[in-house]
């Protein structure tokens, strides 16, 4: 009996092993993957996609471990997470699936418009902590960041701030929609959060990196051209050995269908 | 001041506190219920989500909260009674008892949390299991043993000896009268037990975050080594991820409103069990 | 024959089952001890990992007078602006394409080499495994083990602080004691004046009416009561209080006490209604008033039992987690005033263990907290057992 059971779960788990497959990593791509999911099962019936999140870096560390088949990440692989794919005599691909801007964003009410990256730099890193050294009224700055393992919170780390550390103490938030929540309800808040996330309570400011010279917003055009500083890539990443099972849905994303999901998403197609 | 007067007005504050506590319970189930009532048809409690969780339904987490409390009984219960068994009918009076029940009541003590890390330690990384019901089930059954432990406790207790003596009497042995005539007379007590387990298992999310629980996974589990989606966790997610919150919200109170049903149905299940069988008894 | 086998049979099942119960009698302590064994097996690994990332080291001239970095120093190197220049494999790989580095880097410690004999100043932080080995000009800094001092006594939390992380333990266990000791001080007035008001003063059907409904406010989730603050009470608290930030310790206090209302009146009113008859009587019948007889007699008699709600309310209020971390805004700092924001431990595993990578000193930490709030959970339950008598267990029957 009991030989039974075992052997139908092994059954069961062989079934559905064909046509399974389980996404995992980067809170950023997870409205997106999600939402990819949501459509190609629609017209896949036979397939299960799982979406978990968890941030670029579980995403990957389980890619590394076998527990997922994809790794969505906001931040490119990083060199040791490589070399430990290698240490298991395995290789990695890298797909790009979209594009994605990072926008600062303040209290709608704010009345400070533009910062250059110094400045970012500086409120970040705790340098800064008054709105009216960056030109604004006389008010505490109150920075969001997101939690450690985020891909967002690496890459702003890596582009705005160069790789120096958050000020100690900053508010981290489980969730990039959280921020945007507590951003839109903080007179003295500011927050990063994808182009995607971005809405009407709150504003998001023209950046600059050249020291003041010029100030983009954030916006899918300006991203798309170039000029607005803080894009980055979106990724897919999978171990080469199980692209058989994996590619029909990273196909299905680089489709113009998928394609057409992440402009509605809000990020930046290919 | 005169005593009386210190009494009233000591009586009439403490009735204010009183009433406020229960202001504080209507208030926010009131709040909850105002707000997801509209949100909750048919077709919220039926569909999968769509369009980025900000509609459709959560029709994958409620049947995965199902799946997390089916699995977590099957290893609560019958672990608990059979504890209970041993501490009440086998294990007399002593010091090992004494150091038992100590365990049992640290036990409930526990934060969940802890729970959810021990979880991952053994059940996810140690023994393969990955994110999984088993995995999640086992997590969440260990939290629910002491509820079990206790109320079975409690119901074998109030079993009059004579029952016992009785059995014992005629000619049967201990285990017969364990299995045949004190069982039976605990069973609806027991009951209650598990009622008040599936509460607990039905609102906890400390515990599944990192054992079991799927941020979207429409398709319905095939296997326990299969990840679900659960209602505590779907409600978490959709309050603090997500592109566009607002638009979420009304899912978010839906979500909030079938999760509370179902927790505070099944302990008011409970009490009403309780009711009757007391109302047996007296 | 046939009914000796029978006996025989029957007896072996009756002790297999007795056995049976006798091994799931132990169940609790079992899992209790599985918990320590795995928490602290996991945990302690942290005291043998090094400062510096796992598979990185630090490297200098040869002629540099550093002999040893601390991570405050670390951090300062690389973040501030010192006359040391911090150099990361960025860096090198912004100076040469993958071509120039050889296939498999092969090529990559030999630039690095270049690299630090050119720049005495240079402290650069790589990964173990290229570091340049046989050159005079290169030496590589003694890595050292990360201290208890420096986990239990740190003022500093930032688990993925590069090159070196900071486990400073302290702003998360004062967080997690600050939130909880507000709790109580905001639920023992409530909480003791409903116990009274339930036990002594609100008749028979009121009390049939409230007692199951504030039992049924201990069963609402808690990811319910982290929704309600997190869209009710924050953007309240932030907008009567005109305060910069809503995610804060009150907001957290504020739920929390909540919580544990529950748990404090059900437990406190058991108690005090346990006080015998006679005592009242007596009291009332040397010409007492009411108030007289709760708060001269009934409330000394039921002390201990009270105190044991107390601390039960503690215990609720310092491992709950979901509502914490959504409504304290989770800033890892030394809690000064309960208007800023805080992070608790519980909500620090919450937020933190999905992203730490199993088995690295992240990780470890997170188990080491762990540890931490089991420890404080498992003084709690004692100190409930034994101030409220002899065994709480007994007594309650709960």
């Amino acid at each position: 009996m009991k030989q039974f059971v075992f052997l139908t779960l092994i059954g069961v788990l062989c079934v559905t092993a064909v046509q399974a497959q389980k996404v995992k990593g980067s809170d950023t791509v997870l409205p997106l993957s999600q939402k990819e999911a949501e459509r190609y099962m629609k017209t896949h019936p036979s397939a299960t996609v799982t979406v978990t999140g968890g941030g670029s870096g579980v995403g990957i560390s389980a890619l590394i471990e076998g527990t997922t088949d994809i790794a969505q990440s906001s931040r490119k692989i990083k060199f040791d997470e490589k070399q430990k794919i290698r240490a298991g005599a395995q290789t990695v691909e890298e797909i790009i699936i979209a594009y994605d801007a990072l926008a600062v964003v303040v209290h709608p009410r704010n009345p400070v418009q533009e910062l250059t990256r110094e400045q970012l730099e500086g409120i970040f890193t705790g340098k800064i902590t008054n709105w009216k050294e960056v030109g604004g009224s006389d008010l505490k700055i109150i920075p969001y960041s997101r939690e450690t393992s985020s891909g967002t919170y690496e890459f702003f780390k890596e582009s705005v701030l160069k790789n120096r550390n958050y000020k100690n103490g900053i508010l981290s938030m489980p969730a990039t929609g959280a921020i945007v929540q507590s951003v839109s309800q903080t007179r003295g808040a500011i927050g990063y959060i994808g182009l995607a996330y971005l809405n009407r309570e709150v504003k998001a400011l023209r950046v600059s990196y050249d020291g003041g010279g010029t100030f983009t917003a954030p916006s899918v055009a300006n991203a798309k051209n170039g000029t607005y500083p803080i894009v980055r890539p979106l990724y897919f990443y999978y171990i080469t050995r199980s692209e058989k099972a994996v590619r029909p849905f990273i196909d299905y994303v680089l489709s113009p269908a998928g394609q057409q999901i992440v402009h509605e998403t809000g990020f930046i197609a290919l | 001041m005169n005593k009386r007067t210190s009494q009233r007005i000591a009586f009439g504050i403490f009735r204010i506190l009183g009433i406020s506590v229960v202001g504080i319970l209507v208030g926010i189930l009131g709040f909850i219920v105002y707000h997801g009532v509209g949100a909750v048809s048919w077709e919220f409690l039926t569909t999968a989500p769509s369009d980025g969780m900000t509609a459709g339904g959560i029709f994958p987490a409620i049947v995965g909260t199902l799946c997390l409390v089916a699995g977590s009984l099957t290893i609560a219960v019958p672990l608990g009674v059979m504890s209970a068994i041993y501490t009440t009918e086998y294990a007399g009076n002593g010091r090992v008892i004494r150091l038992i029940r100590i365990m049992t009541n640290n036990l409930s003590g526990i934060p969940s949390i802890i729970f959810g890390l021990f979880g991952m330690a053994l059940f996810v990384n140690r023994l393969g299991f990955g994110d999984s019901i088993l995995a999640g089930s086992c997590t969440l059954g260990l939290l629910v043993l002491p509820v079990v432990i206790r109320t079975t406790e409690e119901a074998l207790k109030a079993i009059p000896d004579a029952f016992r003596t009785g059995s014992l009497a005629l000619g049967a042995t201990r285990l017969q009268t364990v299995g045949r005539i004190l069982l039976p007379a605990a069973f609806p007590n027991i009951i209650t037990g598990l009622i008040l387990s599936v509460g607990r298992v039905a609102g906890e999310t400390a515990p599944i975050l990192f054992t079991v629980a799927a941020y979207f996974l429409p398709r319905l589990p095939e296997s326990v080594f299969d990840q679900v989606m659960a209602l505590p966790y779907h409600l978490y997610v959709i309050v603090t991820s997500g592109t566009d919150l607002e638009a979420a919200r009304p899912v978010a109170y839906g979500t909030a409103l079938v999760l509370i049903v179902l927790v505070l149905f099944m302990n008011l299940l409970a009490s009403f069990f309780r009711k009757i069988l007391d109302a047996k008894k007296g | 024959m046939k009914p000796d086998l029978l006996r025989c049979k029957r007896k072996g099942f009756r002790l297999f089952a007795e056995a049976l119960f006798t091994l799931s009698g132990t169940v609790t302590t079992v899992v209790i001890l599985l918990i320590i064994l795995f928490l602290f097996k996991e945990g302690a690994g942290l005291f043998r990992s090094n400062e510096v990332e796992k598979g990185y080291s630090l490297c200098v001239h040869a002629s540099s007078p550093v002999e040893r970095l601390s991570p405050a120093q670390i951090k300062q190197i690389f973040d501030y602006e010192t006359e040391w220049i911090p150099f990361r494999l960025e860096d090198l790989f912004d100076r040469y394409s993958e071509e120039e580095l050889g296939k498999d880097y092969a090529l990559l410690p030999g630039k690095l080499g270049e690299e630090i004999t050119k720049e005495p100043k240079l402290v650069a932080f790589v990964p173990t495994q290229y570091v340049p080995t046989g050159l005079p000009t290169v030496r590589v800094l003694p890595g050292s083990r990360i201290g208890w001092l420096r986990f239990f006594g740190g003022k500093e939390w930032m688990p993925t602080a590069t090159p070196a992380p900071l486990f400073g333990v302290l702003p998360l266990l004062l967080g997690t004691l600050w939130v909880s000791l507000f709790a109580i001080l905001i639920a023992l007035p409530l909480g003791l004046g409903a116990t009274v008001y339930l036990s002594e003063l609100a008749g028979e059907k009121m009390r049939r009416l409230l007692k199951p409904a504030i039992e049924l406010l201990a069963g609402i989730p808690s990811v319910v009561y982290g929704f309600f603050g997190l869209v009710v009470l924050v953007p309240f608290l932030q907008r009567t209080g005109g305060l910069p930030v809503g995610e804060t310790a009150l907001a957290g206090s504020l739920i929390l006490a909540i919580m544990a209302l529950p748990t404090i009146i059900t437990v406190a009113e058991d108690a005090m209604r346990n006080t015998p008859k006679a005592l009242r009587e007596a009291s009332l019948a040397l010409g007492a008033t009411r108030w007289q007889t709760i708060y001269r007699v009934v409330f000394p008699a039921s002390v201990s039992g009270i105190s044991a709600a107390i601390v039960l309310g503690i215990g609720r209020a310092v491992g709950e987690t979901m509502a914490v971390l959504m409504v304290t805004g989770n800033a890892a700092v030394m809690p000064s005033s309960l208007l800023e924001p805080v992070r608790t431990i519980p909500a620090t595993i919450a937020a933190e263990l999905g992203e730490a990578p199993a088995g690295g000193a992240h990780y470890q930490a997170l188990f080491m907290l762990g540890c931490i709030l089991f420890l404080i959970t498992l003084l709690i339950s004692t100190a409930a057992e034994i101030i409220s008598g002899k065994s709480f267990y007994n007594k309650k029957g709960i």
